[in-house]
């Protein structure tokens, strides 16, 4: 080393030359590289890895630094970045770097790194064929067919983009076993759609008494139904195993004031021995409390099936349960004289819901005539069939492809489908089963499949089919219905008011229901609390059922903004939000009763808007405490748009070693965390976001103590601001933020509606639509009306 | 509970399996003993190990054993490999070059492929079990069987798979027990001859698909197309799969002897890790013992904590944090104990595999014998790509060296490993990735 540093004026001379010579290779230069990266380079770097000297072969002053046309000089400059991270260099003997000299060489290779995979991953700002995802599948394979099933069952889980969005055309990938489940999925479809042989016998029984033993498990086998007490009807041997079935109940019922609506829960499954199966048919709420008869549909081989001849309780059951529940937990079993008998069970509660079973039927399979109305839809019913069967086959298929490919198809694919038919034709027995192939082969194509929009390089519009679909699938999750249909034929959908109507419409349809249940849910990342175990241990008696009522309080909570025309701001602060009974007792919110989520006035400031949400709470948890920094991340990424750096690959590890930290509140950790000055760059514009946000547990409930010290939530954004409590986040995010909470919503709108991620190209459109949607005091009808308008979202 | 899952098995049993023949005679003459089968297959868990200070209080929760070479001893986390030492070698030191240079959560992915998904820009490379799949796979009826326990293929650096194709794109896993023994016993459709009927007219709907589709690809912008050709070499590669199938159709599948009926529970959930985790290595033994297949592959928990159906397996087996809190706890006094109390009941269902495969006799020995098991994680503390905790076990009667902790240095990639695996599978291969030779401490 020594001899070097005599060496040393020259080599910086020489180098400089050669410095010049690698960047006016380079077209346009870069600034920021001469200006604050090269120098640092100069001083500490080249000195050892320049021309003269190349201490472990490494070369950085004729390095490119265009890491996008010299592939290998990314890769030297990223493993440059490596040993930074890791402190190996510069080594003990060299001129140290200070933090903010590394931070700058650091941050600069990972900004070219970024720049470059962005720039591959480009599509031009062009959405790419898009594959339907898990849940558009299912949603229109059951359109398609008007047939629940679990047509999704065997599909793999969908990997969510960058963006966290699970429509991106480019994130959906196709593989052979997936391929694979698409047709088996079809021929189970078409195997209970398309019929063949004669009507199947109908069972029918009624029930106007229990016919099972006399308790079942934590019910009481009764025809009262109040709390823990349940109906049953056992049908034996004579029931279907497929096909619609009907269940009636004739039931009046109680209904108390100040306690509600009982839930009448009607199921389907059998007992194989200590355990029983069910599958919930439906639940709904009783508000006559006069004698009255509600009816429920279902599929028989939905539910769990009983393997006949088998088993110690054979039969399959119909059960009917009083599903409502005040929190109160199990009554005392007592002694109750029932027919005369003495038994163990519940007693009857004074004052609460209580539903009195009159009857139940059960019928299967029913159908309006044979062959079933879902058969004769694609097999219509036509004298053709007898004398001009390849005639009959065609028409068949146009009808059914314009359906499953969303457009009406070309002569030339029915032909083709056509042929395919008569190919197989005289392999297999019957004419259906012929055509269930036929039709299977539809639902493996690519038109069925993705949203095929066919351009070349050029930019074009969309046709009215192609934007029924696009709106479709972005507010529906599936495929276009009737109306929309309709108006693509007449060529009327692209008209600006037509288009802003039917978005209105759709957003106030039932089906509408599945955007603010996929958008909210991907945009907010709530799938990730399905993984999340709340600790029974601290928060004794939580329900893990109760986490999807915190998701729905989101859910509602957007579309009532919605279709309410109420401002968007309301998720960063509101004065209400929206509640069921279950909901508001977690909370501790008295006077909601039932299962309908509702408005709700919020008198604590603390709980109006998305950061006030246990839904929110709980996905910034470890099931057991809050966890700041996630809430921050989450914050600032889902919020703002604005998610910090990913921790760099090499941070040394906490010196976690001193027992005292395990002692340590999280907040008191955080500190220890930031005084570390490897850590405390990133940290600081990270931690106050969650720290304002300590007095939430990991349920998402008030709390001044944690770890029986008093909650500290005060802490100061690197700009200054001071932060105390969520009141006062809350406060800041409206005052300060609106603007960029306005942009970063807009733009994941955007992603998902496009189905592809945002580019450079899009700043002036998530500009305008910023701009006229913070004008329009940030309506979001209007908004998603606006986008749905603009050339992005109406043009391939 | 119990008695519901034989109810269910006997149903699943009941119903499809082929039972008219007995094994030796299905297959022929490949039960032969001279020309056994060889197998391998290998597990994968996230975040590493728990390795406190040497010599601490701690010590004996240390995952990796004492001593060196023959003279070693087990600590806890390893005992129950002590009734099967004599086929085990658990190495140390040991990772992937690309791996050190990758986030701390990022080397999930490569596990079994040793590639730096940096430079390809998330582009992963052909894994080792599915290069002896593509070279051996035709031999049995399925190439592989690649399970975890989330199933699918994930997202890149979280994926939810070990298995990569020649192309680099990830093989999504199987994860639920009763839908792996249907595909691998076929009891899903009892109707023979409509399956027949319905391959025969598969084979002429994918030739037909691809027709179509490459018309459409002709009036597609360039990404689009890209998008396309994965759909293209899915129907393609079905198209192959409907061929060996077709030739597998003619040959009945495998009976069940009453043990191994009685092993299965494929009922199993994962809100039961530790049942779940003893049905998919019993399917894999199943699948090996009947000759399904040949290679296997199973990554019991990803890398995507939060969102990883593996993530809570600590809490369902009664510890007090999902796996990724449990493995910061490697270095503080009782983060360590959880952690190896951890580590321990891991790799005691391995133990419980390895055990079974022991006690299957196979010509002149065991399936153990034959089946190269591999076992670790890309982690050895929580974030540290290097020293993987690596059990390498079985294969003895391949020519493999075991009773040993082989410590190798740095330099030493893993992917020489993977060389010798596939020179023992009868895949000739001079390199695998990065490797720069055999793992000569692990041959005979």
């Amino acid at each position: 080393m020594k001899n070097l540093k005599i060496i040393m004026p020259i080599v910086v001379c020489l180098m400089l030359i050669c410095i010049s010579v690698a960047q006016a290779k380079k077209p346009g230069g870069n600034k920021k590289f001469k200006s604050s990266v090269l120098p640092i380079l100069q001083a500490k770097c080249f000195v050892c890895h320049g021309e003269d000297v190349q201490e472990a072969d490494v070369r950085l002053d004729n390095l490119s630094t265009d890491f996008l046309a010299d592939r290998g000089a990314a890769t030297a400059w990223h493993e440059a970045m490596h040993v930074l991270n890791k402190g190996e260099m510069p080594p003990e003997d060299g001129e140290p770097l200070t933090s903010k000299e590394r931070s700058i060489l650091v941050h600069w290779i990972r900004g070219e790194i970024d720049r470059v995979k962005a720039e591959l991953k480009s599509t031009g700002g062009r959405v790419v064929l898009r594959r339907l995802n898990r849940e558009e599948y299912q949603n229109t394979m059951r359109d398609l067919f008007d047939l629940e099933m679990d047509y999704a069952r065997d599909l793999p889980r969908e990997g969510a983009s960058p963006d966290g969005f699970k429509n991106n055309g480019q994130s959906l990938q196709m593989t052979a076993i997936q391929l694979e489940y698409y047709l088996d999925a079809a021929r189970r479809a078409l195997d209970r759609v398309i019929v063949t042989g004669d009507a199947p016998e109908v069972f029918e029984h009624t029930f106007e008494k229990s016919n099972v033993g006399d308790k079942w498990f934590n019910y009481e086998v009764s025809n009262y139904l109040g709390r823990w007490q349940g109906f049953y009807g056992k049908m034996v041997d004579t029931y279907p195993e497929e096909g619609d079935y009907l269940v009636t109940v004739t039931a009046h019922a109680d209904i108390p004031k100040d306690r509600g609506a009982p839930l009448m829960e009607v199921s389907v499954g059998y007992r194989p021995d200590t355990e029983q199966i069910w599958k919930v048919t439906e639940t709904i709420e009783i508000t006559k409390p006069e004698s009255t008869t509600y009816e429920f549909t279902g599929r028989v081989e939905n539910h769990p099936l009983p393997v006949r001849g088998q088993g110690k309780f054979p039969g399959l059951v119909v059960r009917v349960l009083n599903q409502y529940d005040d929190g109160a937990g199990k009554p005392k079993e007592v002694q109750l004289d029932r027919d005369g008998k003495k038994k163990k069970g519940y007693p009857a509660e004074d004052g609460y819901p209580v539903i009195h079973i009159e009857k139940v039927t059960f019928k299967g399979p029913v159908f309006d005539q044979w062959p079933p109305k879902r058969h004769r839809e694609i097999l219509f019913e036509s004298d053709m069939r007898q004398f001009d069967e390849q005639g009959y086959v065609a028409l068949v298929l146009e009808r059914f492809l314009k359906r499953a490919f969303r457009r009406p198809a070309t002569k030339d694919e029915i032909q083709r489908f056509v042929d395919f038919y008569l190919s197989i034709r005289a392999d297999f027995p019957s004419f259906e089963e012929a055509m269930k192939e036929t039709l299977a082969m539809a639902l493996i194509s690519p038109p069925f499949l993705y949203l095929v929009e066919p351009a070349q390089d050029k930019k074009r519009d969309l046709s009215d089919w192609e934007l029924a679909s696009r709106l479709s699938y972005f507010l529906w999750s599936t495929m276009p219905d009737q109306a929309l249909l309709d108006l693509a034929e007449s060529g009327q959908l692209t008209r600006p008011t037509v288009l802003a109507e039917q978005v209105q419409r759709m957003l106030q349809d039932d089906r509408g229901w599945r955007f603010y249940q996929q958008f909210t849910d991907q945009w907010l990342k709530l799938e990730n609390t399905a993984q999340i175990a709340i600790d029974t241990g601290t928060y004794q008696g939580f329900q893990a059922d109760l986490k999807e009522e915190m998701l729905q309080e989101t859910r509602h909570f957007l579309r009532h903004l919605i279709l309410n025309d109420l401002s968007a701001l309301n998720m960063l602060d509101a004065d209400f939000t929206m509640l069921n009974e279950r909901l508001a007792r977690h909370y501790g919110v008295e006077g909601v009763i039932g299962n309908a989520y509702r408005q709700v006035a919020m008198t604590e400031e603390i709980r109006g808007g998305l950061l006030g949400q246990s839904s929110v709470l709980m996905l910034g948890s470890t099931g057991k405490d809050s966890h700041p920094i996630r809430r921050a991340v989450w914050l600032r990424d889902r919020l703002l748009n604005d998610p910090p750096a990913p921790p760099p690959p090499d941070v040394p590890d906490l010196d976690e070693t001193n027992p005292d930290f395990a002692k340590l509140t999280i907040r008191e950790q955080l500190e220890v965390h930031r005084n570390k000055e490897s850590c405390a760059s990133c940290h600081r514009g990270i931690d106050p976001w969650g720290i304002a946000l300590e007095n939430f547990d990991a349920i998402g409930l008030f709390r001044t103590e944690v770890h029986e010290k008093p909650v500290v939530a005060i802490d100061t954004l690197p700009n200054g601001t001071e932060l105390d409590g969520v009141v006062s986040l809350k406060k800041y995010l409206v005052e300060n933020r609106s603007e960029d909470f306005a942009r970063a919503f807009v733009s994941r709108l955007a992603v998902y509606a496009l189905g592809r991620n945002l580019e450079l190209s899009d700043e002036d459109l998530i500009d305008d639509l910023t701009k006229e949607f913070t004008r329009d005091d940030y309506h979001i009808m209007a908004l998603i009306q606006n986008l749905v308008a603009s050339d992005a979202f109406l043009t391939k | 509970m119990k008695s519901w899952h034989l109810d269910r098995r006997t149903f699943l049993l009941g119903s499809g399996v082929s039972m008219a023949l007995p094994y030796l005679e299905a297959m022929g003459e490949q039960a032969v003993a001279a020309d056994l089968p060889a197998r391998m297959c290998a597990m994968y868990f996230p975040f590493g190990i728990s390795l406190p200070k040497e010599g601490s209080d701690l010590h004996k929760w240390r995952w990796f054993p004492d001593g060196e070479g023959k003279e070693f001893t087990f600590n806890e986390s390893l005992k129950s490999l002590e009734s099967v030492r004599k086929s085990v070698t658990v190495i140390g030191g040991m990772s992937h070059p690309n791996g050190r240079r990758m986030g701390g959560h990022d080397t999930g992915d490569t596990f079994l492929t040793g590639a730096l998904f940096d430079k390809k820009l998330l582009h992963n490379t052909v894994s080792v079990d599915q290069v002896a799949a593509n070279a051996i796979g035709s031999q049995t009826r399925f190439s592989s069987l690649t399970m975890s326990t989330d199933g699918g293929v994930g997202e890149p650096t979280r994926s939810s798979t070990l298995s990569y194709d020649d192309k680099g794109r990830p093989v999504p896993a199987l994860n639920q027990p009763e839908m792996i023994f249907n595909r691998m016993f076929g009891s899903a459709d009892a109707d023979l001859q409509r399956n027949h009927r319905r391959l025969r007219s598969a084979s002429s709907m994918l030739d037909l698909v691809l027709e179509d589709s490459n018309s459409l690809r002709r009036r597609l912008g360039r990404r689009d197309q890209e998008k396309l050709d994965e759909y293209l070499s899915s129907v393609r590669q079905i198209e192959q799969r409907v061929k060996n199938t077709q030739k597998w159709l003619d040959i009945p599948l495998p009976s069940l002897t009453d043990e191994e009926r009685d092993v299965l529970k494929l009922d199993a959930d994962t809100e039961a890790p530790k049942e779940y985790m003893r049905t998919m290595y019993d399917l894999m033994w199943l699948a090996f013992k009947t000759d399904s297949t040949r290679v296997a592959t199973y990554q019991i928990a990803s890398m995507a904590d939060a969102s990883s159906v593996a993530g809570p397996f600590p809490f369902r087996e009664g510890f007090k944090a999902n796996l990724h809190s449990l493995a910061h706890g490697w270095n503080k006094p009782e983060g360590a104990v959880a952690l190896g109390e951890w580590d321990k009941f891991m790799v005691e269902q391995l133990t419980y595999f390895l055990a079974r495969l022991q006690a299957t006799q196979e010509g002149d020995g065991t399936l153990l014998d034959r089946t190269m098991v591999l076992y670790g994680s890309s982690n050895s503390t929580t974030h540290n790509n290097s020293n993987y905790p690596l059990v390498f076990a079985g294969g003895n009667k391949l020519g493999l060296r075991h009773n040993q902790y082989l410590r190798v240095s740095n330099d030493v990639p893993m992917s020489n490993l993977f060389v010798t695996m596939l020179n023992k599978m009868g895949v000739n291969t001079p390199s695998f990735n990065d490797s720069t030779g055999e793992l000569l401490g692990v041959q005979v």
